[in-house]
């Protein structure tokens, strides 16, 4: 089977095709950016799939990352990808970016916590953790970077992701022994098409994890003697 | 020729299959798929942007497999897949935009960008024949203006509102009386059992030059004549409305025949006219332009009220005129949250064509 992988929720565009069985995705390509995701990722899909060759016939799955990330991003990639897999009626299915971000390390032998970790921005972290037989510790979710220092327990950790110095810091303070083992702002593709050749498609939905609820205020819906004031 | 048609530039999600006619004489409708999320913003007055886009991903590859669907066909039955790329809401537009960019690229068909107010000014095509040029006027939520539609691709703005739109000041008003969001259809309905000569609200620009709009002083006024009675019963809250909706009807009617005379002054000889936009629902507006069309001799063409509001139909259509033309866009296409008509409007802006 072949997979095409797509990831937008971060600061890069990217996609792979790999298939099942081989080490190494058969055509990726990624392209840092803050800025521009939707304009990018669809030529940028082009010229993977047209260098994998056997064009988007040969898809026989899609995987796309579903957050935690930018809101704007993660709905760019599924979009993407459930479009393609739904022209190519293939399955789709969703994978993390925390997850896709810890893989490289989830089943590298180490006596303590893998956390990935992506900057959330005023103080706060994305996170989720694995202890050492690579079984999740902690889901993911939403949280203050000191308040995902004291869920991840006492050490010693390996931290990954744009999230990881905020952490190390925090271990600094709380006298704990940490490593900052990649501050990747985005995670390799080749690992959110491994994680998707492996999924379930029936257990990895392609949903969004925003992880955020949307900001919204009600309207002061006010009564008819004290109508709004606005211009 | 089939087009595919997404539209997520507000709150609804919008996919629709059309088919051309032979000859030139309108379009087929195979599928027309609708998902309004009006109830999810209802508790807030007014459509929250990050709530719409949300609700556009959750439910826009359901909507597509079902147009398909009920068009008896699939994704490589159709000829070219378009989307409104704007104006309107960025992260709903790039939900819409995306998928149907992700389709054409993976399906291997040409994939077209349509202005969402180009859609609705050619809707009165998908419906009749009507040849160019036409007049159209496009009164929703967010836009109203009046467009010398002189062929595919090829529009002049006449005027627009410079401050609420039309469907905004309904919205507004409605919710001054404590109706819920949106208010357009509830202050028709109460309309309907009010006396329209009760307050005499002011109508703004009548008679005035050009054909702009502005409805912000009428809103204003409405709010006065609340404050003054304090507490309105039913009786005043149907008559405010009437007398809210006369003033409205006035108004439109004086800036299109405003507009007509701007449309025939440069030269120009309207086949018709034509609505569009979710306000073209209403009846007293329809009865009103159908009136003035039928002293002036102008056509009118008004579409059904499920073709005004957002729909994806109407963008499959625009789609159709776009590709029978040769008028296509390549996947670098960026979402233009504002996007005028016009590539002129900005000198346009004052009606001064
Ligand atoms: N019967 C009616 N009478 C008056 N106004 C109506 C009626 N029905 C709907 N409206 C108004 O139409 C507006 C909705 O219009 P529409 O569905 O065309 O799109 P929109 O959300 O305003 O987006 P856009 O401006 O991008 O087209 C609302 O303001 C609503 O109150």
């Amino acid at each position: 089977m072949r997979i095409l992988a797509i990831d937008t929720a971060l600061p890069a565009v990217s996609a792979c095709v790999l298939d099942l069985g081989a080490a190494d995705p058969i055509a990726i390509e990624t392209a840092p950016m803050e800025r521009g995701h939707a304009e990018e990722l669809l030529p940028l899909v082009e010229r993977v799939v047209a260098a994998a060759g056997g064009g988007f016939a040969s898809i026989g799955r899609v995987a796309v990352t579903v957050g935690p990330g930018s809101f704007t991003g993660i709905r760019i990639g599924l979009a993407a990808g459930q479009a393609i897999a739904l022209a190519v009626k293939a399955p789709i299915v969703g994978v993390s970016t925390l997850a896709a971000l810890a893989a490289p390390y989830v089943l590298v032998p180490f006596d303590g916590v893998v956390a990935a970790a992506i900057d959330a921005r005023h103080g706060q972290v994305y996170v989720t953790a694995y202890g050492p037989d690579g079984r999740t510790l902690l889901s993911p979710r939403r949280v203050g970077a000191h308040e995902a220092l004291r869920a991840l327990g006492s050490g010693p950790l390996r931290l990954i992701g744009s999230g990881a110095p905020l952490l190390a810091e925090e271990a600094r303070l709380a006298g704990l022994e940490a490593e900052v083992a990649s501050r990747a702002p985005a995670p390799d593709i080749a690992y959110v098409a491994r994680l998707g050749l492996v999924a379930d498609p029936a257990t990895a939905p392609a949903r969004p994890l925003y992880l955020k609820a949307p900001d919204a205020k009600p309207s002061e819906q006010r009564p008819l003697q004290d109508a709004p004031a606005e211009a | 020729m089939r087009v595919l048609g997404i539209e997520t530039t507000c709150d609804e999600t919008a996919v629709a299959v059309v088919a051309s006619r032979i000859g030139g004489d309108g379009g087929d409708i195979l599928s027309n798929e609708v998902m309004s999320q009006i109830a999810q913003h209802a508790a807030y007055g007014g459509v929250v942007p990050e709530i719409a886009a949300r609700a556009h991903i959750d439910v826009l590859e359901r909507l597509i497999v079902r147009a398909l669907d009920a068009a008896g066909t699939d994704i490589a039955g159709v000829d070219a897949i378009a989307a409104s790329a704007g104006p309107g809401l960025i992260g709903g537009i790039l939900v819409g935009l995306t998928a149907a960019k992700a389709l054409a690229l993976a399906a291997d068909k040409p994939f077209i960008a349509v202005n969402h107010l180009e859609a609705h000014a050619l809707t009165g095509r998908l419906t009749e024949r009507l040849d160019f040029p036409y007049l159209a006027l496009l009164v929703s939520g967010g836009h109203t203006q009046l467009v010398a539609v002189l062929g595919v691709g090829d529009y002049k703005r006449l005027g627009s509102t410079v401050d609420d739109a039309a469907g905004e000041a309904f919205d507004k008003v409605a919710k001054m009386l404590g109706l819920p969001y949106p208010g357009g259809p509830h202050i028709e309905r109460l309309a309907e059992e009010g006396d329209p000569a009760r307050f005499d609200f002011p109508r703004p620009m009548f008679g005035r030059e050009g054909a702009d709009f502005s409805l912000s002083g009428l809103k204003t006024a409405v709010r006065q004549e609340i404050a003054r009675i304090g507490t309105p019963t039913e009786r005043d809250v149907a008559d405010l409305a009437a007398s809210f909706q006369a003033a409205i009807v006035d108004v439109l009617v004086d800036r299109v025949r405003s507009g007509l005379r701007i449309f025939t002054q440069s030269g120009g000889q309207p086949n018709g006219l034509v609505i569009g936009g979710g306000v073209g629902a209403n009846g007293a507006i329809r009865r009103a332009l159908t009136r003035l069309c039928a002293e002036t001799g102008l056509r009118f063409v008004s579409p059904p009220p499920g073709l005004c509001s957002d729909n994806g139909a109407v963008v499959a259509w625009a789609g159709l005129e776009r590709f029978a033309r040769g008028m296509t866009d390549d996947l670098t296409f960026a979402a233009r949250p504002r996007w005028p008509l016009d590539a002129n409007a900005g000198s346009l802006h004052h009606g001064k064509a």
